[in-house]
């Protein structure tokens, strides 16, 4: 602990410094920002934001790069690079007001042929973007004038304001020959240096059309393969800021001195889950037996330490008030009933897999308690825990029969169903294909009227409580943990998210 | 000279006979302490999981994080394992991978050796150029890269201590051969007309085996620090393996809310190593073995 006093003080008082004098010399303009906020995250491997996923890929994307439209802490939209937009009566056509004065980090200003640009190329099925799939809807895209963008859409889609709010959406230069290398954005942040895995250097956009923001000089984002080294650097000074984190390193950072602690509700999660297009998890007795022979609220207790809540097999979590149900009982835990459907499906002898799992949050132990219960049912499985960067940048994550994977929240319940479990969706990891639930999910996204996606949403849960191929043991809290001495840290569900150009250095 | 004498010119000192051994082990404190702890730690290791109070892997959602009390021993971890029942399975699995690989690699690197070192010429400089470019590599540093190759498979860190240590071994047995190669009674053995097989194995290894012992020794300990130190980087094993490193690397995450869950298996590691090491300094003075 003496390590991280010593390491704390000198800097924290030097930036307390740089600020007042920095704060005396400009006392009648707006107050130049000032210091530099290093945030600890796992290392990323795509920097096209069409191809973004982890949260350090979205946390850097987000402050080099705009969206049309965000959503504030409160689940909200509120606009972004568009000023302000109407929508027709029939929910069809939406008419988005760029703001002013906005330019790109290489001086040119922002016009509306670059979003049409960016969302003809989000949507082109060639280029192969995941929001492909959420962007399947629109009919056309095109520039108004000198700043409007008109977008028409085939039906209508009460969530659209919140898919245009995507990861993966945000705005580049119209022509970006390669957009993984050219970090030209618009963003609060440019581009100093990105060096893989060692960390990318930030500097504040001066030119930013939002007021008052960036409130720092500088941000880094430095590469940790591993999560308690991460928190350890956080101890010793060497980062300021680390989000997402396992339970037991957010207990331990919570007594740490000079440390402020952060947790939030969301609707993230860890999906345990079966492919269901091959041998054994085509058999639904087999997709049974392993939801029979899990223990939720145990390993909720053991691996979530009380913060979130118990999972109930589908992405619609307690956080969506509007649509979440308990309507539908999850079966007890069964163990005998396990065995005999194992044994029905042809595995009178037990079954054999590897459990796959990345190496971050707690899904290492996740992979631990479940082979315990599991076992008891006669499934044997030997985990096979992967670097996070890894498991998701090869595409093994969809590849695997029996998986882990950790799920960040998202605004919405529709977008998990349209990417992660409709029939051939870019990220649907457990191959599901089930065409009652498919139209479930087509209506939830297209009817304007609530009760009708409300039902919708409620068999869908229905659905993949009875035959999901998937496991979602538990909702998590979303963890922070940030040095003393920043102010306007507000953290957002999926972390990656957390909008940092708010941040300061105290006054 | 008694009967030691047919097997030509050796010393009686120099003989090895297991239970001499062990009695003046036992005459020296530091090593009667250090042979005390490794026969605990294989006794752990052969009756173990009977005496185990748990099972390796047996959860107890209750009982988590628990202080060491009479109970749990050594406490329980995060997922309400008990970590005295874990140290003592992971005593069996580390002495098994430490012992059977180094006995191998003792074994081969002997074997290639002798062979190399009474041979000499060409094929000994060639066989001695590729063990050094691979002594230059640090043995963690070749774990690593050969863990890459075969794949984490648990028989893997097997293949991996064999391949590492062999060199090393065979180095010192090559020594040996060196020094004795040209005394009176390897001469007079192949003035004998005795096949090469009979004097590196009957002659010249007899004179080896107190050397190799200590090295062998001394391998051991170094066998059980590789295989937790792969363990604590998370290669070669897998979770819930209780692998005394990776029960390490798992607890350190916990360690301000279970520090017990992290120390114990630590303290088996470095207890163990520990008295390997007295065990094979007392090895080298009984056997009179120079140097080191």
């Amino acid at each position: 602990m003496k390590m991280s006093i010593f390491g704390f003080r000198p800097t924290s008082l030097s930036m307390v410094i740089a600020a007042s004098l920095t704060l005396a010399a400009c006392a009648s303009a707006a107050p130049e920002p000032v210091g530099v906020i290093r945030v600890g995250m796992q290392p990323m491997v795509q920097t096209d934001p069409a191809f973004i996923s982890s949260d350090t890929e979205v946390l850097f994307a987000n402050h080099v790069y705009d969206y049309l439209v965000d959503v504030n802490p409160q689940n909200q939209v509120v606009p972004r690079l568009a000023a302000e937009w109407s929508v027709s009566d029939d929910g069809l056509i939406y008419t988005f007001t760029l703001a002013e004065g906005v330019k790109f980090h290489d001086g040119t200003s922002l016009t509306p042929e670059d979003v049409v640009w960016t969302l003809d190329r989000l949507r082109d099925q060639d280029v192969g973007s995941p929001a492909a799939d959420l962007y399947g809807n629109i009919e056309a895209i095109q520039a108004i004038g000198d700043n409007q963008v008109r977008i028409n859409l085939d039906q209508p889609n009460p969530f659209f304001l919140y898919d245009l709010s995507d990861n993966h959406a945000l705005i580049l230069k119209a022509n970006t020959p390669d957009p993984a290398t050219a970090f030209n954005g618009t963003g609060p942040f440019k581009v100093e240096s990105y060096s893989p895995e060692d960390r990318i250097v930030l500097t504040a956009n001066e030119d930013y059309f939002v007021e008052g923001a960036p409130g720092l000089a500088g941000m880094e984002i430095i590469f940790f393969n591993e999560d308690s080294a991460m928190a350890d650097a956080l101890r010793g000074g060497q980062i300021d800021l680390m989000m997402r984190m396992s339970t037991a390193l957010f207990e331990s950072l919570k007594v740490a001195p000079g440390i402020e602690t952060y947790d939030i509700p969301t609707n993230g999660f860890d999906l345990v889950r079966l492919r269901s297009d091959r041998a054994p998890g085509n058999d639904p007795r087999v997709v049974q037996a392993f939801k029979l022979a899990t223990d939720r609220a145990e390993i909720f207790e053991l691996i979530q330490q009380g913060y979130g809540a118990v999972g109930r097999d589908s992405p619609i979590g307690p956080l969506y008030v509007d649509y979440y149900s308990e309507e539908e009982q999850i079966p007890a835990r069964d163990v005998e009933a396990a065995r005999a459907l194992l044994a029905e499906a042809g595995y009178e002898d037990g079954l054999q897999m590897e459990l796959h799992t990345p190496d971050t949050g707690g899904r290492p132990d996740l992979g631990a308690v479940l082979k315990e219960q599991w076992r008891e049912a006669g499934i044997e499985v030997e985990i096979i825990v992967e670097p996070e960067s890894v498991y998701y940048g090869a595409d093994g994550w969809l590849e695997v029969d029996l998986g882990i994977t950790g799920w960040g929240s998202r605004p919405i319940p529709q977008f998990y169903l349209d990417v992660m479990l409709k029939c051939g969706a870019k990220w649907n990891e457990s191959h599901f294909c089930d065409q009652e639930f498919d139209d479930l999910v087509d209506i939830a996204g297209s009817t304007l009227d609530e009760d009708v996606r409300k039902a919708a949403y409620r068999d869908i849960q229905r659905i993949l409580i009875e035959r999901g191929p998937v496991i979602i043991p538990y909702y998590f809290a979303q963890f922070a943990a940030i040095r003393e001495g920043y102010e306007g840290f507000e953290l957002k569900a999926f972390a990656g998210r957390t909008d940092l150009s708010q941040v300061s250095l105290s006054q | 000279m008694t009967k030691e004498s047919t097997t030509a010119g050796v010393t009686p000192a120099r003989v090895w006979r297991p239970f001499t051994v062990l009695t003046r082990l036992f005459g020296r404190p530091a090593s009667a302490a250090g042979t005390s702890i490794v026969l605990i730690f294989l006794l752990m290791a052969l009756i173990g999981p009977w005496i185990a109070p748990y099972g390796v892997n047996e959860q107890i959602p209750s009982e988590t994080r628990q202080a060491p009390s009479p109970d749990h021993w050594f406490g329980t971890d995060h997922l309400g394992r008990d970590v005295f029942s874990r140290v003592l399975f992971g005593a069996r699995d580390i002495l098994l991978l430490a012992g059977l690989g180094t006995f191998l690699a003792v074994l081969a690197g002997t074997a290639i050796g002798l062979l190399s070192g009474y041979r000499g010429g060409t094929f000994d400089e060639a066989l001695m150029r590729v063990f050094d470019s691979l002594l230059a590599i640090p043995a963690l540093l070749l774990a690593l890269l050969l863990l890459g190759v075969v794949g984490p498979a648990r028989n893997a860190l097997l293949i991996v201590i064999v391949f590492v240590y062999t060199p090393i071994v065979a180095r010192v047995a090559r020594s040996v051969v060196l020094s004795v190669k040209s005394k009176g009674f390897v001469q007079a053995a192949r003035m004998r007309g005795e096949s090469e097989t009979w004097i590196i194995f009957r002659e010249i290894l007899p004179s080896a085996f107190p050397t190799l012992t200590v090295e062998g020794a001394l391998r051991f300990s170094y066998a059980i620090f590789l295989i937790a130190a792969l363990g604590f980087l998370g290669i070669g094993v897998q979770p819930p393996n209780p692998n005394w490193g990776l029960m390490v690397a798992e607890a350190r995450e916990h360690v301000f809310q279970t520090p017990w869950a992290l120390w114990m298996p630590a303290l088996a590691i470095s207890v163990l190593v520990i008295g390997v090491n007295l065990m094979a300094d007392g090895l080298r003075r009984v056997l009179r073995v120079p140097g080191a």
